[in-house]
């Protein structure tokens, strides 16, 4: 992978150029450019989401099932969806089994993903192009062909983490089934939510790094300062912008997992027990045929992620007015 | 795919037996409208890939001789056809005008109005000779909608030479087929780890529920025009406390386990060769019984070479049928599992919809199904399945199949779930009773649509 | 920096050992595709696929609904990625060079939409094109996959965009090229990296995607990739399994992406970064 400035990300020494620009003088034209810039953004948003959106909102407060999809009208109910669900002790399972899965997912890749981005800052070129493209292998796979290969790999009878097991001595894991158990799913789960993510993590964080100037670390290095030390003071500061957005975007994208946990209970598992917000939708909705109560679930949802990323929703708002 | 072989050779062995037969029953009405229909085009879902190529053509080409129409047919998977279904019929411009689905899908797609109402063509397409529990699933207030397709019940497999072995014999009731299953476990006669005498999967619920059935127990029932959950009724109880005993001594499978592939579990091993053609591989039998549908039998047997390519060819040595007995020695009422078909209430196409249902319930394609391994709709045509052990443990084992309840709410009782866990936590329970009450409360309310 | 030669060394073993880990599912599939359906059922894995054959391969590579679904999925990702990346950038450039009113409800609105489950917008979106007549239209399925990727594709491009000095480009102008030379003499090639970086995200959203297309595509010949790659495994589940070809038909779904991957992996990681620096 090439390291080269040129093709690589702004250099340091350009960045920031950008922030000047606000204080240009604005040309007549540029009144209208960035309304006219975003206009495609807009139009494409509201074709394409708006109309679902708006459906999903006005269902939430509806009496809307299988009998309304095949034409019967649909009755307002105003908040009773919301009731009925608040009032279920099995969305707050739901909620509290998501969040924990999400955070511990989250930042089991985030830690994973910066420390192989650590790794490949020390390494060597051929190495380092060793383990880049190998993430990238495993980041390129199709979802539906690795869920197929793990679920095999974690599969009770012939599955080769039994094997393994077998093999190094812990007789147990003959015949065992680790999808059976609602905790050992999750952790199979979180282990495949794992794999997957941190590719795009430990890229990232590499790339961040590379801009983390060598002569800075290694005057560090002479004064003293312990791996830690400069971990600390230098490398982290400088790549906190990444970290910040990573794990942003890890939280959200791990609250909402869907295909890896539909796949993993298909296989096996009790649904109703390691139902995470995704499948919970998927089966109130899909499945018993109560849109109503899906949709409502969702806005649910769409509330729950905003009030958790609302620190950084807020500084963005802030940074910008 | 290694089933489509033998089929092969089935399908077009009945096609011969019927071509000369075809010729003078295509005198029907519709064949004057011909060129006016040539533009159109009919769509029919089937789903899964259960219907054989051979019989997929001879219905276009049957329907294009016919109306002079184009018969498109889309095949939708199993796992996909629900939200297919939800989303597309309600669509008058893009519903599809013929779907096959699951028989205990149906009453829910036809309480919700999903489907045209077909019963002035019922008495032609066979009236009281079609399966009657499966025009019971697709019917409302006596009007048909959704009229049976194919049917396959579920019959045991077994290892004659391990039952032998562990010196057990054949059992005739329900109560020596416990004990006989039991026994064999214990008995491992060839000392193999997690030795199943009959492997059934915890979640396998649609096996299951034959012991709920084999004594005289419900899934649920009607009362004052509500539908109840029964499972902790005193006689689904007794079924489901053989059951336990079956899931407690008997069956090593794992409590999570459905009912995919069980024919893996009594096929001996598949052999590894090392690079000097030593076997290496250890043994992979690990049950003496199974219960599967009738197709299992093409996944099971010694391996062969046929055409370069590795098969499964059945050893009547080894193997054996037999129908789960029910505790008068009749067969027990399994689950019938098979399909219904309807007409999309939404269709733009109505009349030529119907003349397809013409030709899928004439004598030709209610044969070919036979012939095709799968048990016509028509019990006129039963024969076509032919005689051998198969045809005859299906036929069988169909003679008192029950199907779950026709309640509206079924196809979302099976989409939740719940029946899975349910039965996943039967081996482990404490009390029977307090587990079967709990789902009978979960599953309630499921029954009946809002 | 110097490093011992020993700590050098044990940083590469642990090096290849991660890699290892990570490519072995990569390689798990290309092992069993190789391999005949008896070996793979075996209690004992088989790690060499030696015996093997391209069999698998043959029987999936002569199914015509291959062919037909790798060619629904190469217009509909080639769609969504160059449309994304023309919309995107111009997102990229109002946000990250102009200060605008509404500048900050649209960056807002951009990470809300990122947080919308889509398990609930199903029928909605089947309803919708259906209206607008786009059902079973690679366009369509392109649209709404356009629209899944703009916004995150736009918080990649604006660091980058916002990286590139204007200077440089009112430099250039000065020197007399035409606003729109100087921007694709000056602008566009420091932008190159962001845009191969937005661009693969793009390319495998849309190429593995299935849940959108599973409600929208419903017709056989409108069937993407993913989604015969999906029945392929559920067809074969209703009997035996058959893994070797479920993953020769894997591989062959993974191979344009990891092609792609090979071709631009120089400029990604790079590029991966420029939007999120900025963050």
């Amino acid at each position: 992978m090439s390291t080269t400035p040129a093709v690589g990300a702004p250099p340091a020494g350009r960045r920031g150029a950008g922030t000047p620009h606000k204080d240009r003088p604005t040309r007549p034209v540029g009144r209208r450019l960035p309304l006219l810039l975003i206009l495609p953004t807009l139009v494409l948003l509201v074709v394409a989401l708006g109309y679902p959106i708006g459906w999903q909102l006005v269902t939430s407060f509806r009496e809307f099932g299988l009998l309304q999809q095949f034409g019967a009208p649909p009755a307002w109910v105003g908040l009773d969806n919301y009731r009925s669900l608040v009032t279920d002790p099995e969305l707050w399972q739901v909620v509290v089994r998501s969040l924990v899965f999400c955070v511990v997912t989250a930042v089991l890749t985030v830690l994973v993903g910066g420390a192989l981005a650590i790794l490949m800052n020390a390494l060597d070129r051929l190495p380092r192009l060793i383990l880049q493209v190998s993430l990238l292998l495993a980041w390129a796979m199709p979802v539906v062909a690795s869920m197929t290969v793990w679920i095999w790999i974690v599969d009770w009878r012939r599955g080769l983490l039994n094997w393994l097991l077998t093999r190094v001595g812990v007789e147990a894991a003959q015949g065992h089934n680790w999808l059976s158990q609602p905790l050992s799913f999750l952790a199979v789960a979180c282990v495949i939510v794992v794999w997957m993510s941190v590719p795009f993590v430990a890229l990232s964080i590499y790339a961040g790094l590379t801009q983390v100037s060598a002569e800075v670390i290694e005057a560090a290095t002479i004064d003293g300062a312990s791996f830690l030390q400069r971990l600390r003071h230098i490398i982290l500061p400088l790549i906190a912008p990444v970290l910040s957005i990573v794990i942003l975007l890890q939280l959200i994208w791990d609250l909402r997992v869907f295909t890896q946990i539909k796949v993993l209970q298909d296989a096996g598992s009790v649904a109703n027990e390691t139902n995470l917000l995704g499948t919970y939708v998927y089966q109130l909705g899909t499945g018993k045929g109560d849109f109503g109560s899906a949709s409502a679930v969702s806005v649910f949802m769409l509330v729950l992620t905003v009030a958790l990323s609302w620190y950084y929703v807020r500084s963005l708002m802030k940074e910008d007015s | 795919m290694n089933r489509r072989l033998p089929l092969v050779a089935l399908t077009s062995a009945a096609l011969l037996l019927t071509a000369c037969a075809s010729g003078e029953s295509s005198d029907t009405p519709a064949a004057t409208t011909s060129t006016s229909n040539a533009d159109k085009t009919v769509t029919l879902w089937l789903a899964g890939g259960d219907t054989p190529d051979e019989l997929r053509t001879y219905l276009q080409d049957t329907f294009k001789a016919k109306t002079g129409a184009t018969l498109a047919v889309e095949e939708q998977s199993w796992g996909d056809l629900v939200t297919k279904l939800t989303t597309a019929l309600p669509d008058a411009e893009n519903t599809p005008d013929v779907v096959e689905l699951g028989n205990t899908q149906s009453p829910t797609f036809t309480n919700v109005g999903a489907f045209l109402d077909i019963s002035d063509q019922y008495d032609a397409l066979g009236g009281d000779k079609l399966l009657p529990s499966f025009v019971e699933a697709g019917s409302v207030d006596g009007k048909k909608y959704a009229l049976p397709y194919y049917f396959g019940s579920r019959y045991l497999f077994m290892r004659k030479d391990v039952w032998k072995e562990a010196g057990v014999e054949q059992p005739t009731t329900l109560e020596e087929f416990n004990a006989a299953v039991a026994r064999i476990t214990s008995e491992n006669p060839r000392d193999i780890k997690n030795f199943s005498g009959f492997f059934l999967g915890g979640q396998d619920w649609r096996n299951g529920i034959s012991w709920i059935f084999a004594n005289g127990g419900e899934l649920a029932k009607k009362e004052n025009g509500q539908w109840v959950s029964t499972l902790s009724d005193a006689n689904s109880l007794k079924g489901l406390q053989q059951l336990q005993e079956i899931y407690r001594s008997a069956s090593k499978a794992p409590s999570d386990a459905k009912d995919q592939s069980p024919w893996l579990y009594i096929n001996d091993t598949d052999q590894i060769l090392d690079e000097n053609q030593k076997p290496t591989g250890k043994t992979s039998l690990t049950a003496a019984t199974i219960m599967a549908p009738g197709w299992a039998h093409w996944s099971i047997g010694d391996l062969v070479k046929k055409d370069g390519k590795d098969v499964r060819e059945w050893n009547p040595k080894k193997f054996g049928t037999f129908v789960l007995p029910g505790s008068d020695g009749q067969p027990a009422p399994v689950f019938a599992g098979g399909s219904n078909i309807a007409i999309s209430a939404k269709s733009q196409n109505p009349e030529l919809s119907k003349e397809l249902m013409k030709i899928i319930f004439s004598a030709e394609y209610q044969q070919k199904l036979g012939g095709a391994g799968l048990g016509p709709a028509n019990s006129d045509y039963v024969s076509s399945l032919g005689d051998d052990e198969f045809a005859k443990a299906l036929i069988d084992s169909a003679s008192k199949s029950k199907l779950t309840p026709a309640a509206p709410g079924w196809a979302a009782v099976e989409s939740s779930m719940v029946m899975e866990e349910f039965f996943g936590k039967i081996r482990d329970a404490q009390d029977l009773t307090v587990l079967a009450k709990e789902y009978d409360a979960k599953i309630t309310p499921m029954l009946n649509l809002q | 920096m110097r490093r011992s030669r020993t700590s050098r060394t044990l940083l590469t073993v642990l090096a290849l050992a991660v890699a290892l880990l990570w490519a072995f599912p990569v390689y798990w599939m290309l092992n069993s595709a190789f391999l005949p359906n008896v070996v793979l059922q075996s209690t004992t894995p088989t790690f060499l696929p030696f015996g093997g054959s391209v069999d698998n391969f043959r029987v999936v590579v002569t199914d015509p609904a291959f062919v037909q679904a790798l060619a629904v999925s190469l217009v509909v990702t080639l769609t969504t990625v160059v449309a994304a990346l023309v919309v995107a950038f111009l997102g990229a450039l109002a946000i990250s060079r102009f200060r605008f009113r509404g500048r900050a409800s649209f960056v807002v609105a951009l990470l809300l939409i990122q947080m919308l489950p889509a398990e609930g917008l199903f029928i909605a979106q089947y309803k919708m094109m259906s209206s607008l007549g786009l059902l079973n239209r690679s366009l369509g399925l392109a649209v709404l996959y356009t629209a899944a990727v703009v916004p995150f594709t736009i918080w990649m491009l604006r660091g980058f965009v916002a990286g590139v000095p204007a200077d440089l480009e009112e430099a250039a102008m000065v020197d007399g090229l035409s606003r729109t030379r100087a921007f694709l003499k000056i602008t566009f090639p420091l932008l190159a990296p962001g845009l191969v970086a937005s661009g693969v995200y793009a390319f495998l959203q849309a190429w593995n995607e299935f849940t959108v297309a599973l409600v929208v595509m419903t017709e056989e010949q409108a069937r993407t990739l993913p989604l015969w790659l999906r029945g392929f495994v559920q067809a074969s589940a209703s009997r035996e399994t058959d893994w070797g070809q479920v993953m020769a038909a894997s591989t062959l779904v993974a191979l344009p992406v990891i092609v792609f991957f090979l071709i631009v992996q120089g400029r990604m990681s790079s590029g991966l970064v420029g939007g999120a620096v900025k963050g």
